[in-house]
C-alpha cells in the first residue's frame, strides 16, 4: 500500500501552461546540447575515422586513443567536464562531444577499414593520394552506415545530455535532479514525460533523414548555432589548467583502498543484479509485443510499454528511485532493471519476429495450444539472438551501474561522486582511472565470450 | 452400408490473392489407405495437403476429416482436429535447441494443456520419457532419446519427424516431400518406413512425391494434380508387394 502511495505522489504530472512554458526553456536546452555535441563529434570523429581509415601515420595510435575514451562512462565525463569548465551546460555538451567523438570516430573507422577492397584498390591504382581514396572511395561507400549510425547516436546523445545534466550540465536533467530535491515530484512526471516525447520525436527525425540524407544541410546551421549558444562562459583557461592539475597523480589515501574491493563488487552486482530483474519482465512483455505471435490490438500497446521504459535512461529512473527508496545499491538495481527491461524487451521482440516459421508451423500442426507453442518453438528457435542480447546488455550495465552510482546508487560511481564534492580531486582521479579499468576489463572479457559463444553456436 | 471415408474433399477451391491454386480438387481416402500424390511443382501439392489440416483458407468447396468440416473450425476445435493429423515435411522442421524426446513429444501438445507443457520442459515424468522412447523405438532412434537435436544428421531429424506425428496417435499422416532431399537408398527406406508404420497402426497415409516408380511399389493409389485439380488416378503395387516387408526393408537397413 505504502508503495502506491509513494507512485501517487508523482501524478497527475503537472501540466499547468505555466510549468509546460517554464520546462520548455531547459527541453531546448538539452536539445541544443545534444545537437551541439553531434556536430563537434562528426566534424571530429569523422575526422579522427578517415585519419584510421586511411591509415595515414599514427592511425593505430589515434584508434587506441579513440577506444580508450570511448569506454569512460559518459557520467565519469561530465563530472570531469563540469570539475573543468564550470557548473552549466557548456560542460555538458563538452563532455558530450568528447565522448560521441570517440564513439562515432571508433565506429566509423571500422567501417571504413572493413569496406569493400576492390574499389578502394581501383582507386589507389589511379595514383591517388590515401586521403583522396578515403574521400572518393571509403567515405561514398559507407555513407549509408555512417547514416545510420549517426542518428542512432543522435537519439542517445539526446538521452545523455539529460543525464550529464543531472551532475549540473544544464538542461532537462538539471531541472529534473532540481524538481526531485524540492519533493516535486508532479513536475518530475511532467519531465519524464516530455522526454518521452523528446525521445520520440527525436526517432521519427533520424528515420526521415535515413530515408532524406539532403536533409541533414537543414539541419547543420541549428546545430551550428547551438553550440554558439552552449559555448563555455566564461572560458579561463589558466583555471581549468590548474583544476586539472589538482587531479594529478590520481591517489587514494590507504582507508580507501581497503574499501575498493567493497565498492567494485557492489557495482558489479548492481549491474549483474539489474540485468536479472530486467530479462523477467522482458521475455513476457517481449513476446507480447512481437508481430508475429500476438494480434496487433496487444503487440502496439505493449511496444509503446517498451519505448516508454527505454525513453527514460537509467540515471532519470535512479533519480527518482533515489528519492523513493534512499540512496544505495537498491535504487541502483531498479534503474537499471526499468531501463533495461525496454531495450531488451524490444530486442527480444525482435528476435521473435525474426525466426524461421516453418518449425513453428509444425508445432502449431500438431494443435498445441498458444503457450506451449511459444515454450516449444518460438523461445527455443530465439534462445540464440536472446543469449547474445542479454550479454551485451550485462556489459552495458556494468558501466551503467558505474553511472548509477554518481547519483546515489551505491558502488564506486558514488564514491567517485563523494570525492568531487569534497574537492578531493585526486582521489576522484583515482575512481575515474579505477572506473575505467573495471569497464575496459568488463568489455574485453564480454568480447571475447561472445567470440567463444559464436563457436558454439556453430556446433549447436 | 458402405463405411465413410476417412478422408473427403470436393470441390476445393483455394486462392493466393489473383492467383488460383486449388481449381475443383476432389479426394476422397478411406481409413488405412495409402496415397501418393504425384504432379509437377507449383501444381498445388502442398498446398492441398495444408487445406487439410486447415492452414489454407478455402474460397470454396469441403474440406471432412472424420466427419468434421476442417474449412469453418476455428480455436479451440481446430486445435483438436490437428491434434489428430500428422505432418511430415521436406525439411522435418524441428526445433534444433531441444534435445531429441522433447522434439517427439511435441506431439502430444495438442491433448497437453498449456500447464503441462511447461512442467514437462523442465522435468518430464518417467512415463512420458517411456512414450518417447517407444515412438522413437519404432523408428529406430531409441539411443538418441537424450540427443542434442542439432547435432543429429538429416536422416535421423527425418525420423524424429515421424516419431512427433506417431506419438500424435494420428489417424491421418500428411507427408509433403518426405524424400526430397534424400539419396535413393534413404528415400526407400523412408517411404517403406511411412507406409509400413501406417500400415502397422491403420493410419491414412497421405504423401506427395516426385518419383512415379517409388509411387507405384509403395502406395496403394496414385493421384496426379495437374492444373488445381486431381486429374488422374490408378492403383499402385502397395498392397501386392506386402505390406509387412516394407517394414522389413526399413528395419533391416537402417
Amino acid at each position: 500500500m505504502e508503495l502506491f502511495h509513494i507512485i501517487g505522489q508523482f501524478f497527475p504530472p503537472d501540466l499547468s501552461a505555466k510549468y509546460l512554458a517554464a520546462a520548455l526553456g531547459p527541453l531546448m536546452q538539452t536539445l541544443s546540447m545534444a545537437a551541439a555535441a553531434m556536430l563537434m563529434a562528426i566534424v571530429a570523429g569523422l575526422g579522427a575515422a578517415v585519419w584510421v581509415g586511411a591509415r595515414l601515420p599514427g592511425a593505430r595510435f589515434v584508434y587506441r586513443a579513440l577506444s580508450v575514451i570511448r569506454s569512460i562512462p559518459d557520467l565519469t565525463l561530465a563530472i570531469l567536464c563540469v570539475v573543468i569548465v564550470g557548473i552549466g551546460p557548456a560542460a555538458g555538451t563538452l563532455a558530450l562531444a568528447i565522448f560521441y567523438t570517440a564513439a562515432l570516430g571508433k565506429v566509423c573507422g571500422d567501417l571504413f577499414t572493413t569496406a569493400a577492397r576492390e574499389p578502394v584498390d581501383a582507386l589507389q591504382a589511379t595514383g591517388a593520394t590515401r586521403l583522396a581514396v578515403a574521400f572518393f572511395g571509403l567515405l561514398p561507400l559507407r555513407l549509408k552506415d555512417i547514416l545510420s549510425y549517426g542518428s542512432y547516436e543522435f537519439e542517445s546523445a539526446v538521452r545523455a545530455s539529460v543525464i550529464v545534466g543531472a551532475v549540473g550540465g544544464g538542461g532537462l536533467g538539471t531541472e529534473l535532479a532540481g524538481t526531485i530535491n524540492a519533493l516535486d515530484f508532479h513536475r518530475t512526471t511532467t519531465l519524464i514525460l516530455m522526454l518521452i516525447v523528446l525521445v520520440a520525436l527525436i526517432d521519427l527525425l533520424a528515420r526521415w533523414i535515413k530515408h532524406k540524407p539532403a536533409m541533414l544541410v537543414g539541419i547543420l546551421p541549428l546545430a551550428g548555432l547551438a553550440l554558439w549558444v552552449n559555448r563555455p562562459s566564461m572560458l579561463a583557461l589558466s583555471h581549468s589548467m590548474s583544476t586539472f592539475a589538482s587531479m594529478l597523480p590520481p591517489h587514494l589515501p590507504a582507508a580507501a583502498v581497503g574499501n575498493l574491493p567493497g565498492l567494485l563488487v557492489e557495482t558489479l552486482a548492481i549491474a549483474v543484479g539489474g540485468t536479472l530483474f530486467a530479462i523477467i519482465p522482458a521475455l513476457p512483455l517481449g513476446l507480447l509485443a512481437s508481430r508475429n505471435m500476438t494480434p496487433a490490438f496487444v503487440s502496439l500497446p505493449a511496444r509503446r510499454i517498451l519505448e516508454a521504459f527505454r525513453a527514460v535512461p537509467e540515471v532519470v529512473w535512479g533519480l527518482v528511485l533515489v528519492s523513493l527508496i534512499g540512496v544505495g545499491p537498491k535504487a541502483g538495481i531498479v534503474a537499471l532493471a526499468l531501463h533495461g527491461t525496454g531495450s531488451l524487451g524490444r530486442l527480444y521482440a525482435e528476435s521473435f519476429e525474426n525466426i524461421d516459421t516453418a518449425p513453428v508451423d509444425a508445432i502449431t500442426a500438431t494443435g498445441a495450444p498458444p503457450i506451449a507453442r511459444a515454450a516449444f518453438a518460438y523461445v527455443p528457435l530465439a534462445l540464440p539472438p536472446i543469449a547474445v542480447h542479454t550479454l551485451f546488455r550485462l556489459e552495458w550495465n556494468v558501466r551503467a551501474a558505474t553511472v548509477v552510482g554518481v547519483i546515489g546508487a551505491g558502488g564506486i560511481g558514488q564514491a567517485l561522486y563523494n570525492a568531487q564534492q569534497l574537492f578531493f580531486y585526486r582521489q576522484m582521479a583515482a575512481y575515474v582511472l579505477v572506473t575505467w579499468i573495471l569497464v575496459s576489463v568488463v568489455d574485453l572479457s564480454s568480447t571475447r565470450f561472445r567470440r567463444g559463444l559464436n563457436l558454439m553456436e556453430v556446433y549447436g | 452400408m458402405p463405411e465413410r471415408p476417412l478422408l473427403e474433399i470436393c470441390d476445393l477451391v483455394v486462392r493466393y490473392g489473383p492467383h488460383t491454386v486449388l481449381n475443383g480438387a476432389s479426394l476422397k481416402a478411406s481409413r488405412a489407405e495409402r496415397i501418393a500424390l504425384l504432379g509437377p511443382s507449383g501444381s498445388g501439392k502442398t498446398t492441398l495437403l495444408r487445406s487439410i489440416n486447415g492452414f489454407v483458407p478455402a474460397a470454396s468447396g469441403s474440406v471432412r476429416v472424420d466427419d468434421v468440416e476442417v474449412t469453418s473450425l476455428r480455436g479451440q476445435h481446430l486445435r483438436a482436429l490437428r491434434s489428430r493429423v500428422g505432418v511430415v515435411s521436406q525439411r522435418h522442421d524441428l526445433i534444433e535447441m531441444l534435445l531429441a524426446y522433447q522434439n517427439v513429444m511435441a506431439g502430444a501438445l495438442g491433448r497437453w494443456s498449456n500447464w503441462r507443457a511447461l512442467r514437462f520442459l523442465l522435468y518430464p515424468r518417467a512415463s512420458e520419457l517411456e512414450e518417447a522412447r517407444s515412438a522413437l523405438r519404432r523408428v529406430d532412434l531409441e539411443h538418441k532419446l537424450r540427443a542434442r537435436t542439432a547435432r543429429l544428421s538429416g536422416g535421423e531429424h527425418q525420423r524424429i519427424a515421424i516419431a512427433r506425428a506417431l506419438v500424435q496417435n494420428p489417424l491421418l499422416l500428411l507427408a509433403d516431400e518426405p524424400i526430397a532431399s534424400l539419396d535413393p537408398e534413404l528415400s526407400e527406406q523412408t517411404l517403406a518406413l511411412l507406409c509400413g508404420l501406417a500400415h502397422e497402426s491403420g493410419v491414412t497415409l497421405i504423401c506427395t512425391l516426385h518419383q512415379p516408380l517409388l509411387a507405384e511399389r509403395f502406395f496403394d493409389r496414385i493421384l496426379e494434380l495437374r492444373n488445381g485439380r486431381i486429374e488422374a488416378e490408378r492403383n499402385g503395387n502397395g498392397s501386392r508387394a506386402g505390406r509387412e516387408s516394407g517394414l522389413a526393408l526399413a528395419r533391416g537397413q537402417a
